[in-house]
């Protein structure tokens, strides 16, 4: 107990001193920090079973952060937190550049490679060390996708024991994107390919993005019904900010709901973890896969960029390809710091903002895969 | 590990990653065929605005004047609100007639600190 909260502590240093996440992190690590108080007793997890919610026990004895979790458990958090990322992101680099959605798939190859990794795992290890099942090994790789919303929703129906572990690595990493990613791009590319200039994007109509959200809901539906949650919300927001008839709504998806449903997120994740799951070495098997699946898919964006660079005869700059793991805009701007740094007058960040929105429908789509597969 | 876990495993992971692709690959045939329809729309819309150009009071043409393209409407917008917000009036008493490209001719210091002011903004 004491160690869970050094490690909250650690948390809230890093959030607090080194900005890390700050906006999630924070209210995971104070989370934590109060699930595991001594005399504490605030998040009764044994309400969350595999067979159901035990509503009787809730009513007569549950507190505050058993009646937030539901949002987790239920899976009602993630979507409202894709509506203001969508009402708060611009497809136009996308639908401007509709090439730059490849990268965004090519970079959930992460995902599914350390969902391998994952399972391999255990065939190396003994039993009580890091032994995945499949479940838990699919709720690993997509911390490959960048996307914590993704992440949080997939393993709260495959595998919430893990919850905490993995929302904390996923946002851990999305905060680290520009010290993990620089050194990847680098070394997969060659200063020619770097210094790319690519052609200005054209301006996209306002009839274009208001039928984009459509578009994309209707196909994700038709494929992959398990993803519409996420996707269909996503488009959703994107549609109210891009329709421009309900500005006020779309300003509190962007601000107010958006800040409310983070507290709820952050604090009732935090909480989940005390120290019978979190002090187990299965921890550290999830940070190690987590960032190799992390550093994977972005190796798998950059490799594709450099085969859309061959083929489109020196047009793309690979360095986009990084951008297509989810986390936006950080990503995209990591794009745009590593390409500058090499050609003073290039300008990626529009450019990679394409393949970034584009992985985040593919990571989405990526969840609903496994969740198709899987969640029964 | 068994070799039926290995398959299912293996099946899940190709199963997946094709999926992906199929679907954004699909999304972007959707944006091709979206933005055909846009423009065949919007060809049309372009003819028919054409003579309904209206002239209205100058007040701050930026240089020598040159043709203007339909595409330069964003730049023309940022001109004017650029040019409102300095001699602090409102767009509406605005009209920007023209605009010249000027070449780089900044020194080489003020180059750097204007990077460097757009670099903080990232």
């Amino acid at each position: 107990m004491l160690i869970m909260i050094a490690i909250a502590c650690v948390l809230l240093y890093l959030a607090i001193v080194k900005k890390f996440e700050p906006l999630l992190l924070l209210p995971i690590a104070f989370g934590m920090l109060i699930a595991n108080l001594p005399l504490g007793g605030v998040m009764h997890k044994e309400y969350f079973t595999a067979e159901g919610i035990n509503f009787a026990e809730m009513i007569a004895h549950g507190g505050l952060i058993d009646w937030l979790y539901l949002g987790v458990k239920l899976g009602i958090y993630p979507p409202l937190i894709f509506l203001g990322v969508g009402a708060m992101t611009d497809f136009g680099p996308l639908i401007a550049n509709p090439k730059s959605i490849l990268l965004g798939a090519a970079a959930q190859l992460g995902i599914f490679i350390a969902f391998i990794g994952a399972m391999l795992l255990g065939g190396f290890f003994p039993e009580q060390f890091a032994q995945f099942d499949i479940n838990g090994a699919a709720s690993i790789g997509i911390i490959g996708g960048a996307d914590g919303p993704t992440a949080i929703y997939l393993t709260k129906t495959l595998k919430p024991e893990l919850l905490s572990m993995i929302a904390i690595a996923a946002y851990s990493y999305m905060a680290l994107i520009p010290i993990i990613q620089p050194p990847i791009m680098k070394l997969l590319t060659t200063k020619k390919e770097r210094v790319i200039v690519m052609e200005q994007l054209r301006p996209v109509s306002k009839t274009e993005k208001i039928i984009f959200p459509i578009v994309v809901t209707l196909i994700v539906a038709l494929i992959i019904p398990d993803a519409v949650p996420l996707v269909g919300m996503l488009m959703l927001g994107n549609l109210m900010k891009e329709s421009g008839v309900v500005s006020r709504i779309s300003n509190t998806a962007q601000n107010e709901l958006m800040n409310i449903i983070t507290i709820f997120l952050g604090i009732s994740v935090g909480a989940t973890a005390d120290a019978k799951t979190f002090l187990t070495p299965a921890t550290l098997g999830i940070v190690v896969l987590g960032l190799c699946a992390f550093c994977l898919s972005t190796a798998g964006g950059v490799l594709f960029g450099k085969i859309m660079c061959k083929l489109s005869g020196g047009k793309i700059n690979p360095l986009i390809g990084s951008a297509g793991v989810s986390a936006v805009p950080m990503a995209a701007r990591v794009s745009q710091v590593v390409g500058q740094k090499e050609n003073l007058a290039n300008f990626l960040l529009m450019h990679a903002m394409g393949p970034n929105v584009a992985g985040v429908i593919g990571s989405a789509v990526a969840a609903g895969v496994f969740l198709s597969m899987l969640a029964n | 590990m068994s070799s039926e876990q290995l398959m299912e495993m293996l099946i899940i992971c190709v199963q997946g990653i094709m999926t992906v692709f199929a679907v954004l690959i699909i999304l972007w045939i959707a944006i091709i065929i979206m933005h055909k329809c846009a423009t065949l729309g919007q060809g049309k819309e372009k003819k028919q605005e054409k003579p309904a150009a209206a002239p209205a009071p100058a007040v701050a043409p930026k240089a020598a004047p040159t043709a203007v393209e339909e595409d330069d409407d964003e730049l023309i917008a940022v001109l004017t609100a650029a040019v409102a917000a300095s001699l602090n009036t409102s767009t509406y008493n605005l009209r920007i007639k023209s605009f010249r490209r000027i070449g780089q001719n900044a020194p080489a210091w003020n180059a750097v600190s204007r990077k460097e002011q757009l670099e903080n903004q990232l």
